[in-house]
């Protein structure tokens, strides 16, 4: 840690400012105003500020934390209600559309339709960006992005098409990505993100053969969660897309750790050691164009992010670590697919030790760049993990109630060494989440 | 919000309704130009909270096997046709009606023997015998008259089809007559 970190310089010097923060004791307990009042009598000791100013810094400061901490979580209800009001009537409208669907004349739908999105469109940026309401405006314009794909489908409806279609899916996305960035949201980043895994895996599935379809489904879910944190780090690496990035990387982070969790299971393969005749199963085309997409976006994202990040910044070997990782899920990923092995034993091994990666990767990422996300995620599947081998392991060599009782003595261990671990760590590095 | 932002957030939400439009465009082109055949077919009945209810219409050309004991009443499947092929099935218009041994299915491209065909996308195929998906399965109701459907005696499916082979249902003729919503 740096002198400049808050924790370090609130020990060093709040005994200064004691008796400036009498009056309020929440104040003085948060570690952030002590470290802010330690500078400040640093800078005034300096001769950079005078008495006066130091003593205004420290006001406007400390005065405005309540409120302000008030207003955050108001804003943030404010966010819950509007979106949930928002979606409600939207739901209303598409359901009242859909069980009367052949009632309605072909224009009225239309009209109803079209003009209820461009309505919800227009309120929204009104809202958002005219009358000063970005809060309302926001979940409206995303109520009315979801309404574009709900028309999609009801479009599809009204015309007898199978909606049952991953095609439909993969064209909402498309019409709803360049929104998020026009209008800067989060949650419609979020939304055509989850459309497109969604739409993707679908596709996948609806190339492949019966039996084996759910690894080849999981295989085109690493695929994405790997090409999905490869366009977060992208958009990581330029200023403007910075914003973004939150969406990419702990969804493509969360995707691809639990499916790699979920391939750690014997039971996953039974079907393939069922079925030795079939020692390589051949892919479709469509499933290998689909998985090849998917892939080369991660690749280009990794040179394109590996680029931008070579301008400003000197080459490291560091620097080639999450790259190496995201290719190595790719790997495993296209070994999932072909599944050239007939037993589940390598498979187990290969996805146990990416698990392994993952996780002591992911908690290293969130130390060195101060992520407390990153390092939660890690723990909880380092937990999940040890717990699950140990049910494994036991459940057939120790006595039921045996096993319990280790198991809950080991996990409370377990569970006291990590809250230590994970309280020192956020204590040297502060309250640093990655949705900042 | 810039306007150079405004123009792009009005030109997305014009190419969003565009493509609805289009969408409805191209199902209309079909029903208004298409060739009309008559489908015979097996209809049940589910419900969905936000698609309301339709029937699931299952074919007589849904499934198509390999004309071993083809009596000229249903296509039948010439050359290799596997899993996820798209297939194109010939079929009789609606003034015949009537299969015979120039309609068979074939996948790849389809065949200049074939009068009218349909094409379809092969969702299973085991034993000689295909099943085919012609995205034409859904019929949407309104609540609560999905039943009737369901226990006619005899359903069959108006449909229109274009010239390569895309189907869009104009309407079902239930018992003989037909079905208005």
């Amino acid at each position: 840690m740096t002198s400049d970190t808050p924790n370090n310089d609130s020990t060093q010097n709040g005994d200064q400012i004691d008796e400036r923060s009498e009056e309020s004791p929440a104040v003085q307990a948060d570690p952030r105003q002590n470290w802010l009042k330690g500078r400040i009598n640093q800078w005034r000791e300096s001769g950079l500020i005078s008495d006066d100013q130091s003593e205004a810094i420290i006001n406007f400061e400390s005065m405005p934390e309540a409120p302000f901490r008030l207003g955050l979580r108001f804003s943030r209800l404010i966010i819950v209600l509007s979106t949930l009001g928002a979606v409600l009537i939207g739901a209303g409208i598409i359901s009242f559309v859909a069980a009367n669907w052949q009632g309605i004349p072909a224009i009225a739908k239309l009209a109803l339709l079209i003009g209820g999105q461009t309505a919800a469109y227009w309120v929204a940026y009104q809202l958002q960006f005219v009358r000063g309401f970005p809060k309302v405006g926001g979940a409206i314009m995303f109520a009315a992005a979801a309404w574009f794909g709900a028309n999609v489908f009801l479009v599809a409806q009204s015309y007898h098409l199978g909606t049952e279609n991953p095609d439909l899916l993969i064209l909402w996305f498309a019409g709803v990505l360049p929104l998020a960035y026009i209008t800067r949201s989060k949650a419609i980043t979020v939304m055509a993100v989850g459309i497109f895994l969604i739409g993707i895996s679908w596709k996948a599935a609806a190339q492949t053969e019966d039996a084996e379809s759910g690894l080849q489904v999981m295989a085109i879910l690493l695929l994405g969660g790997s090409s999905i944190y490869s366009i977060g780090l992208v958009h990581l690496s330029h200023a403007v897309t910075k914003f973004f990035a939150a969406p990419y990387l702990v969804g493509g982070t969360l995707l691809t750790i639990f499916v790699t969790f979920m391939l750690t299971f014997e039971d996953i393969f039974n079907d393939l050691t069922r079925s030795p005749a079939r020692e390589s199963l051949e892919l479709s085309g469509g499933y290998v164009g689909i998985a090849v997409v998917v892939s080369s976006i991660t690749v280009v994202s990794l040179i394109a992010g590996y680029r931008q990040a070579m301008r400003v910044e000197r080459f490291s070997v560091q620097k080639l670590s999450k790259p190496a990782v995201l290719v190595l899920i790719v790997v495993a990923a296209w070994l999932l697919a072909f599944h050239p092995f007939t037993s589940s034993a390598p498979y187990v091994v290969i996805f146990n030790l990416l698990l392994i990666l993952l996780i002591f990767g992911l908690i290293t990422l969130g130390i060195v760049n101060k992520r407390e996300a990153f390092v939660n995620v890690g723990i909880v599947f380092f937990v999940i993990d040890l717990s699950t081998r140990y049910i494994e392991l036991t459940v057939d060599m120790l006595d039921t109630s045996l096993a319990f009782i280790n198991g809950g003595l080991l996990l409370l261990g377990v569970g006291y060494g990590m809250e230590r671990a994970r309280r020192k760590l956020l204590q040297q590095f502060g309250m640093m989440e990655v949705t900042q | 919000m810039s306007s150079k932002l405004k123009r792009l957030f009005i030109t997305v939400i014009i190419i969003q309704i565009v493509f609805l439009l289009g969408l409805v465009g191209y199902r209309e082109t079909i029903l208004a130009l298409g060739r009309t055949a008559v489908l015979q077919t097996v209809p049940v009945d589910p419900r969905d909270l936000f698609k309301g209810e339709y029937v699931i219409l299952r074919y007589e050309i849904s499934t198509i096997g390999d004309g071993s004991n083809n009596t000229g009443t249903k296509p039948y499947i010439r050359g290799e046709i596997i899993e996820g092929n798209i297939v194109y099935v010939g079929i009789p218009d609606s003034d015949t009606n009537e299969f015979d041994r120039s309609q068979f299915a074939q996948a790849g491209n389809p065949s200049e023997e074939m009068d009218l065909f349909i094409k379809g996308r092969v969702t299973s195929s085991k034993d000689n015998i295909i099943t085919v998906e012609y995205g034409i399965e859904q019929y949407f109701v309104p609540e609560g008259r999905g039943l009737e459907i369901e226990q006619a005696d005899d359903v069959k499916v108006r449909v229109k089809i274009n010239r390569s082979g895309t189907a869009a249902i104009e309407e079902l003729i239930v018992d003989g007559e037909v079905w208005r919503p």
